[in-house]
């Protein structure tokens, strides 16, 4: 930009000036500060009346007249007029008769009652060579512009679009730190209200997923036993933002009132839908699925605002059963009228599958959705797991699908499943127990109608476990309880001891099965043997009671997979 | 149910169930043996790490003065249990 003009060497007294003004451009802050400080060091250094600083809005394409006394905020397309002129050319202009020159645009003055006579038009370049913005000096105290003062402006010129550049930028970062900040305490409130833990419920295996979007969106859920049963709450706000984050915390905070003062499900639903219609905006809404569940006799009522499709999963017949939404949205208006709430039961096996939209929604690269069907899929595929399984594979499902597109809203889900009865008994700490565990799990096998052919396996699980109980339980007399039920194609064995120390028997170190024989001792073979018999192994462990639970699951595909994969050793001592 | 006894032509026997509960006994009588014996295991429905513990010593202290132990017979599933411990590589395991 300073090869543009011709400039004479600054005098002395010119870069005083000039320095004596920049000065004070190092201080401001805020733009309308620092706008006034550029005018001002403007008008101070060139002897003006007047000045005025557009600055250059890209995305828009246009140039805004933030400051100029008297005259309100203008904005004009960038290629326009004297200032477009110069901020296409980022060249000094100069004009000593602004009539005079049909690039000069009168209506400014029209609206401010000022007569513009002289004019210079400068180019504001910051160090990178972007173009801030443009100012205007206007009316020359006695005079017009010189050469003199072109020289001045401009070197004038490349402190003020460095300093408003430098305020700019500030201005972005705080404005998005202060959004950020306010995102993330929405997020937290929202965050606060899901529920830390799935409550125990008997015969029930319950899993939820919520996966935030990067920004906030608007989902929530709640699992809780409450009087009325087993409260499901699965809510989705509509947009994006702090607010939905807010309402929907809002709502699940007056479901739980409405319960905890005694209503059912139909008064729940209808106040709050009714309060969230008083208090939301008015185009806002949360689409929401409120369920009660009876786990006694395993029968479901709920209705559902404009959330939707609920599936449910029925065993007995691998297929699914679909449900629509018994109301408009919460909050979309007052309720007239309720219809009555669907009721269903669940049988064994059965899953209640609530999908919020961000999963059936979530696209992939070429702008596919996941879609009903494939969450149908990964329901079918895991529906023999354990829901923390199945909700695993619900997340890894659609990221798998989505690759690498962003995901642009929250994704929740809520699994309930119920589980095929567990026929338990409790056996004394002693190996002479080993033989009354063999008749009952072949006792129960029979009445369960398990596969006979995992009955060695199962034994050997239950044998190994139970000695080691015995082994090493530390002198506790607590009896330990084994319970068998049957799952889809295999079953499920859980082993609780009670008053023990925690010993992780799926992190307990596996034996080397290739050591030659002198070093092999046969420790940890047990252990060993069933994490390669069974399907899965989990320990829990609750430092409350002291209790170890083990839980096994066996089915007859995973036995036949691994007798397929399993090769004899690769030698043989006597080879 | 656990047996283990002397058969014909040198062979041992055993039936049933190896468990930890009958470990001992297995034990016992499998230190009365000498030299190659071959274990006749048709009749053996299960064997968890306890019975595998008995094998594994009888067949060290065998190793050591030049004999062995020879498993016959073993059921499918039995043999599971030798593969996924690496016992089908510490034992010379021939169809009954």
């Amino acid at each position: 930009m300073s090869e543009v003009v011709r400039q004479r060497p600054l005098s002395r007294r010119d870069l005083e000036a000039i320095l004596d003004v920049t000065k004070g451009l190092a201080a401001p802050f805020d733009l309308t500060t620092m706008l006034g400080a550029v005018v001002g060091a403007a008008k101070q250094v060139l002897h003006a009346e007047r000045g005025s600083v557009w600055l250059y809005d890209a995305p828009n394409g246009e140039l805004v007249l933030e400051v100029a006394t008297g005259i309100k905020p203008v904005r004009v397309p960038w290629q326009s007029g004297l200032v477009g002129a110069c901020a296409r050319s980022r060249v000094i202009i100069n004009v000593p008769d602004c009539y005079a020159d049909p690039r000069f645009d009168p209506s400014v003055d029209k609206a401010s009652g000022y007569r513009t006579r002289c004019m210079l038009t400068l180019p504001l370049v910051d160090h990178q060579d972007v173009l801030v913005g443009v100012m205007q000096v206007l009316n020359k105290i006695g005079g017009t512009f010189d050469r003199d003062d072109e020289a001045l402006a401009t070197a004038l010129a490349a402190q003020c679009a460095v300093a408003l550049q430098r305020v700019r930028m500030t201005d972005a970062l705080i404005e998005g730190e202060k959004m950020r900040k306010a995102l993330e305490m929405a997020r937290e409130v929202q965050m606060s209200t899901l529920p830390a833990a799935m409550p125990a419920v008997p015969s029930y295996d319950i899993a939820a997923l919520f996966h935030p979007a990067e920004l906030t969106g608007g989902d929530t859920y709640d699992v809780a036993l409450i009087d009325q049963g087993l409260l499901l709450v699965l809510g989705d706000a509509t947009g994006h933002g702090i607010a939905p984050a807010l309402s929907v915390t809002q709502m699940q905070a007056m479901l739980r009132m409405a319960f905890r003062l005694g209503a059912d499900l139909e008064q729940a639903f209808a106040q709050v839908n009714d309060r969230l219609a008083d208090t939301l905006a008015e185009d806002r809404f949360i689409t929401a699925f409120i369920g009660l569940l009876d786990p006694q006799v395993h029968r479901l009522r709920f209705h559902s605002g404009g959330q939707a499709p609920i599936l449910v999963y029925r065993a007995a017949t691998g297929s699914f059963e679909r449900y629509k939404p018994t109301s408009f949205p919460l909050g979309a208006m007052r309720l007239a009228a309720l219809r009555p709430p669907v009721a269903l039961d669940l049988l064994p096996g059965d899953i209640l599958v609530l999908v919020s939209d961000g999963v059936y929604e979530q696209e992939n690269v070429r702008g596919e959705a996941f879609g009903e069907a494939r969450v149908c899929d990964t329901v079918l595929a895991n529906a023999g797991k354990r829901m923390a399984e199945l909700q695993a594979a619900l997340l890894a499902s659609v990221r798998g699908f989505s690759g690498d597109a962003a995901q642009e809203d929250d994704m929740t889900a809520v699994l309930v499943k119920r589980l095929a009865p567990t026929v338990e008994r409790a056996f004394a700490r002693s190996f002479d127990q080993i033989a009354p565990l063999v008749t009952f799990t072949a006792e129960t096998f029979d009445r369960l109608g398990i596969d006979p052919l995992l009955l060695p396996t199962v034994d050997l699980a239950v044998e190994e476990l139970f000695t080691n109980m015995v082994k090493y339980g530390g002198g506790s007399d607590a009896a330990v309880r084994v319970g068998i039920a049957a799952i889809d194609g295999g079953v499920e064995l859980t082993l609780v001891d009670r008053d023990v120390e925690a010993f992780d028997v799926t992190r307990a170190p596996d034996v080397d099965i290739g050591q030659p024989i002198d070093e092999r001792e046969p420790g940890g073979l047990g252990l060993h043997l069933i994490r390669r018999m069974a399907d899965s192994v989990e320990y829990r462990y609750a430092k409350d009671t002291r209790e170890s639970l083990i839980t096994l699951r066996i089915t007859s595909a995973g036995v036949a997979r691994r007798r397929a994969a399993a090769k004899g050793g690769t030698h043989n001592v006597f080879d | 149910m656990f047996s283990i006894e002397h058969g014909v032509d040198g062979k041992v026997v055993v039936a049933g169930r190896l468990d930890a509960a009958q470990a001992a006994a297995a034990q016992t009588f499998l230190d009365g043996v000498d030299g190659t014996v071959t274990l006749e295991c048709s009749g053996l429905e299960y064997i968890s790490s306890a019975g595998l513990g008995v094998l594994l010593k009888t067949q060290k202290r065998l190793l050591a003065a030049d004999g062995k132990l020879r498993l016959a017979g073993l059921k499918p599933h039995i043999v599971d249990i030798f593969t996924y411990s690496g016992f089908d590589q510490l034992f010379e395991i021939v169809a009954a």
